[in-house]
């Protein structure tokens, strides 16, 4: 697998890795990076479906920036929490945190559960409650369920809309 | 600011125990300054879906109070039925009525009629979610047999998998010290792990069994469910359990002095036309208490109580 990830995306000398992406993520996340100004024009890698022992697949990100800006770190939370963001400094690891979810989720995941209000009532944002950090549970605001974070989906065409993106 | 009732899970103790002295209030008041209670106002019944009980007993509460009341008890005549959301059908209701109450098959609509609407909304019945009225009503029912929740024995008998009145009192029952919870059902039919894990958190006693005679010579209540044939995509599961639990006149005869058989009906086949004359059955004292209850909740969102 090692082998694999060296061949497809190079190392970065310096920069930020963004680990343990759901698979299929990550296009999601590229999308949001356009939306950082401080993050324009710097060169990202993006790496689709590796396989993970802890996800099965996964994606993986790239950029090559020294600081992330703290606005995009707070996005990523909310449309990806869990992924792992790992500082690199000449190659190596050199700091590594988790996403941690946010204690409440606006308008970005959307409720599974067909039966929710949320799924059929036009124009209503979407609300979710973190009840467990470990493992991340969610409760919707609306039906009252709880779901792991993996049964939550995004809401991948609010995020590409700027003016729909929340305040980080 | 505007107080609404939407679900059992955002009222603390303390809240609860206010809408059952409330009640009692209510029930003690004579029938003239009750009527006087809620005098020029008016209730909004908005039932997107059938009901009989919780509706006629809304409208009757209501009027036995003084109010007037208006709605629609389905959607086929409204403009609902042209694609009208719901925000929209709030928006308009909120200018015609004092208080808003809203059954609808979708979990959360309540919640959603509450965030923006400006009167009071009452939720009575989301869905599979919650019922909180019919939970306060149990409650109070509960406390009018017994004058206390503490180290009562409770069997809780059916569905007690997608039975919302089931999940709504259990989650009030466990803010209430040592009430022992006794869940008897078929194997399929088992309460979700969410709201067991509940009762466990609390540490409150739960046993599980299949053994409805030694739960009903035990416990202080017994609380029956219908089995729902909506909820089973599969006749033939339903045909398995729909009679499984079925309460008799003879089962009566070891059933603990005392103890109350509570249904929020309507039933089927779970509890025989024979046990009605007993001193066990506590299922129409159930309907009027219902009554007081709303009474108390309609009192309360509008300030007059």
């Amino acid at each position: 697998m090692t082998d694999e990830k060296i061949l497809f995306i190079p190392k970065i000398e310096n920069g930020h890795v963004i680990d343990h992406i759901p698979a299929g993520l990550g296009s999601g996340i590229l999308a949001i990076v356009g939306f950082h100004p401080e993050l324009s024009g710097i060169p990202v890698t993006l790496g689709m479906n590796f396989k993970s022992r802890r996800l099965g697949t996964k994606d993986l990100m790239k950029l090559q920036i020294d600081e992330l800006p703290p606005a995009f770190v707070r996005h990523l939370s909310l449309i990806a929490p869990g992924v792992t963001i790992k500082r690199i400094k000449k190659f190596k690891v050199e700091r590594k945190i988790v996403a941690e979810p946010p204690e409440i989720i606006n308008g970005l995941l959307k409720c599974p559960n067909p039966n929710c209000i949320s799924n059929s009532e036009r124009h209503l944002r979407t609300c979710f409650h973190c009840l467990e950090k470990k493992p991340m549970v969610f409760a919707c605001n609306f039906c009252e369920r709880h779901f792991a974070i993996e049964e939550l989906e995004p809401i991948l065409q609010v995020a590409a809309k700027p003016s729909l993106v929340v305040k980080a | 600011m505007k107080k609404d009732l939407i679900s059992i899970d955002d009222l603390k103790l303390k809240k609860i125990r206010e809408f059952l002295d409330l009640a009692e209030k209510i029930e003690k008041l004579p029938d003239t300054d009750k009527k006087a209670l809620l005098s020029g106002k008016v209730l909004a019944a908005l039932f997107f879906e059938p009901s009989t009980r919780t509706r006629l007993s809304f409208e009757a509460a209501m009027l036995r109070l003084g109010g007037s009341v208006i709605g629609f008890s389905d959607t086929v005549t409204t403009s609902v039925s042209k694609g009208e959301t719901l925000k929209d059908t709030i928006f308009t209701v909120e200018n015609y009525a004092d208080v808003i109450v809203v059954r609808h098959p979708r979990e959360g609509a309540a919640r959603v009629a509450a965030e923006i609407s400006r009167v009071p909304i009452v939720n009575a019945g989301d869905g599979a979610n919650q019922h909180p009225t019919q939970t306060l009503l149990d409650l109070f029912t509960i406390q009018k047999f017994f004058g206390k929740f503490e180290n009562l024995k409770i069997a809780m008998v059916g569905d007690l998998k997608y039975s919302r009145t089931i999940h709504s009192l259990v989650q009030a029952l466990v803010k209430f010290d040592k009430v022992e919870f006794h869940l008897v059902s078929p194997d399929t039919l088992r309460l979700p792990d969410h709201i067991k894990a509940q009762i466990e958190e609390k540490g409150n006693p739960l046993i599980e069994t299949t053994d409805l005679s030694s739960a009903m010579s035990c416990c202080d209540v017994v609380y029956m469910t219908r089995i729902q044939r909506e909820r089973f995509p599969d006749a033939l599961e339903y045909e398995k359990v729909k009679d499984c639990f079925c309460i008799n006149l003879e089962m009566t005869k070891t059933a603990r002095t005392g103890m109350k058989i509570l249904h929020p009906l309507p039933r089927v086949n779970e509890i025989l036309p024979e046990v009605d004359s007993t001193p066990f059955a506590g299922y129409f004292e159930q309907v009027k208490n219902g009554l007081i209850m709303r009474q108390a909740i309609l009192a309360h969102l509008l300030g007059a109580l």
